[in-house]
């Protein structure tokens, strides 16, 4: 093992016992399958949506209501990591021992993520487990693969975010003014919510499919439902154009990719402030 | 480990909290460094640390402990006087220290027994449930088993039971020579046992710089309190600086010298008016209260 990694290691393991100790995990995990757990209820019931039914629908409906829930769990759950460890003492205790910025950077980062997409995966596969187990559903395995890639690009991109939140803006209250807007940009600029606003200020149709396309959340929401149906209704304006235009693979990509690299870019800008500014 | 600061400045905003430190610490002096709050101490402590980039000059050893924080860091070790805030056990927090500095945890929890600390019993409990002192105990053993060149620690004895304060300082005793240490505290036990020099911080600049025991004659507090329930003897203790207290007790807290004027006097003055006098020494040194 390289002394980075040995650094990345000992640091992670602090973290990890801080987050599963602090419950986050529990909660997290919580969160998903009380989701899971009324869309499972409500989805048996109706007959078919979009041309699924039954466990596929509700892993539908499940996943997108997780495209606007993943980003605020990812928020909540670094964005306040970095100027918290700065401001109780445990970053001026941590840099006097040999460990680099860069390891304590990469393991937080690492942990926080896996917090949050652990449980997801393994929520998910559960329910096509018992979907399949207990209601003798199909099980949707395209589908899924394709939500659980999605979902841990969004995942990614708002964990950059928060990561960046937290390591650029040093006050608590500050940063969490930052994180409930971040978080509320990335819900209203979908496509929906912007035509609204072409059509109430006249804006340029241009610019609101590019704020559209630019919006990590309305990517991955693309990107889910073209697996499902390249229909306007269901994609909206934006995702319809770019469905035509790129196909649902293209779309795919798009939507798992652009997340990424949001998350990775805000995470390395960070990283670079982080390795040069003064740690208290 | 020797230090070195050259023309050191740093400003947060538009503060500037070290107006230019000039410092030559050779390696092996126990260093104390005094000062009221704002004085910048902590701020010198961190530059050390190499947790604050600097202007001019910080230098260990040769090497900058910002641009080459972790190799300095191997021959450092820290005792913080306020402990993080860990969610981590005490075994997390033990085996993290053990790994990165590659010290077998053993040598640590035997430094904590001698601390009357018992890692073994105490390892699944989160480090931010222990008591203070059980928290400063810990910091202290993390440290002293790094066997570091240059040891920094801020107000180390500030939760310690005199139990415990004695058994630190024996520990301190025992630190190999030609080892550096850099205090920061005002409590003259830590300053009598550790430093052998001061270094006195006043509005970021360097009052004072040489032996302990010339800084420390004198600057010694005291509390005088003076029972009476004479208008006249109150009046009178009020005009020199005493404050009222609790069930006619008059209290003020002088240094030494005037302690040594002030008693004298009280006796010639009030006499049979003081129905009862307390004279006690306090554990913290006096230091120049110019704040910014």
């Amino acid at each position: 093992m390289t002394s980075l990694a040995r650094e990345v290691a000992s640091v992670a393991r602090l973290d990890l016992a801080e987050v599963l100790r602090s419950r986050w995990m529990v909660f997290c995990g919580a969160v998903y399958a009380l989701l899971a757990g009324a869309f499972v209820l409500v989805g048996l019931r109706e007959s078919s949506l979009l041309g699924f039914s039954g466990m596929g629908r509700v892993l539908l409906s499940f996943c997108h209501a997780l495209v606007l829930l993943l980003p605020l769990l990812a928020l909540t759950a670094t964005g306040q990591v970095v100027n918290r460890a700065r401001e109780d003492g445990t970053l001026e205790l941590l840099f006097s021992l040999p460990v680099r910025r860069g390891a304590f950077f990469i393991a937080v980062s690492a942990v926080r993520y896996a917090a949050l997409v652990v449980p997801l995966v393994v929520l998910m596969l559960g329910m096509a487990v018992l979907g399949r187990l207990a209601f003798g559903q199909e099980v949707p395995w395209g589908f899924l693969l394709r939500a659980v890639a999605v979902s841990a690009a969004l995942l990614l991109a708002f964990v950059g975010l928060g990561i960046a939140v937290s390591t650029l803006v040093r006050s608590q209250a500050r940063a969490m003014i930052w994180l409930l807007t971040l978080w509320a940009l990335g819900v209203a600029l979908i496509d929906f919510g912007l035509v609204g606003l072409m059509l109430q200020w006249r804006l340029d149709p241009r610019t609101v499919f590019l704020l559209a396309a630019l919006n990590p959340v309305q990517a991955a929401r693309m990107a889910l439902l073209s697996g499902v149906t390249p229909d306007l209704a269901v994609l909206g304006p934006v995702g319809f154009f770019l469905a035509h235009r790129l196909g649902g693979a293209g779309l795919f990509a798009v939507g798992t990719l652009w997340p990424v690299a949001v998350g990775l870019g805000a995470w390395a800008h960070a990283l670079r402030r982080f390795q040069r500014s003064d740690l208290v | 480990m020797r230090i070195e600061l050259r023309a050191v400045r740093k400003r947060f905003g538009a503060a500037e909290v070290l107006k230019g430190i000039d410092l030559s610490v050779p390696a092996g002096r126990r260093v104390a460094l005094i000062g009221p709050n704002g004085s910048g101490k902590s701020t010198l402590l961190r530059s050390l640390l190499g947790l604050v980039e600097c202007e001019g000059e910080v230098r260990l050893d040769g090497r900058s402990p910002f641009d080459d924080r972790r190799e300095v860091a191997r021959r450092l070790a820290y005792v913080p006087q306020v402990a993080p805030q860990l969610g981590a056990s005490v075994e997390d927090v033990v085996s993290l220290v053990a790994r990165t500095r590659e010290l077998a945890p053993a040598a640590i929890v035997r430094l904590a027994e001698r601390l009357d600390l018992d890692v073994e019993a105490l390892r699944g409990r989160p480090f931010r449930a222990l008591s203070g002192g059980m928290k400063q105990k810990l910091l202290i053993a993390l440290a002293l088993a790094a066997d570091a060149s240059l040891l920094v620690m801020d107000e180390p004895t500030a939760s310690l039971d005199a139990r415990a304060r004695e058994r630190f300082f024996a520990l301190c005793d025992e630190l190999a020579p030609g080892r550096t240490l850099v205090l920061c505290s005002h409590r003259l036990e830590e300053l009598r046992h550790l430093a052998g020099h001061v270094v006195s911080l006043e509005e970021g600049r360097v009052t004072y710089d040489g032996p302990a025991g010339d800084f420390l004659g004198g600057r010694g507090l005291a509390v005088v309190e003076v029972a009476t329930t004479s208008l006249e003897a109150a009046g009178w203790l009020q005009a020199r600086g005493f404050r009222t207290g609790l069930r006619g007790w008059w209290v003020r807290t002088l240094s030494q010298a005037e302690k040594r004027e002030l008693v004298p006097e009280l006796a010639r003055e009030l006499g049979p008016r003081m129905s009862d006098l307390l004279v006690r020494d306090l554990e913290t040194v006096e230091v120049p209260h110019g704040g910014n």
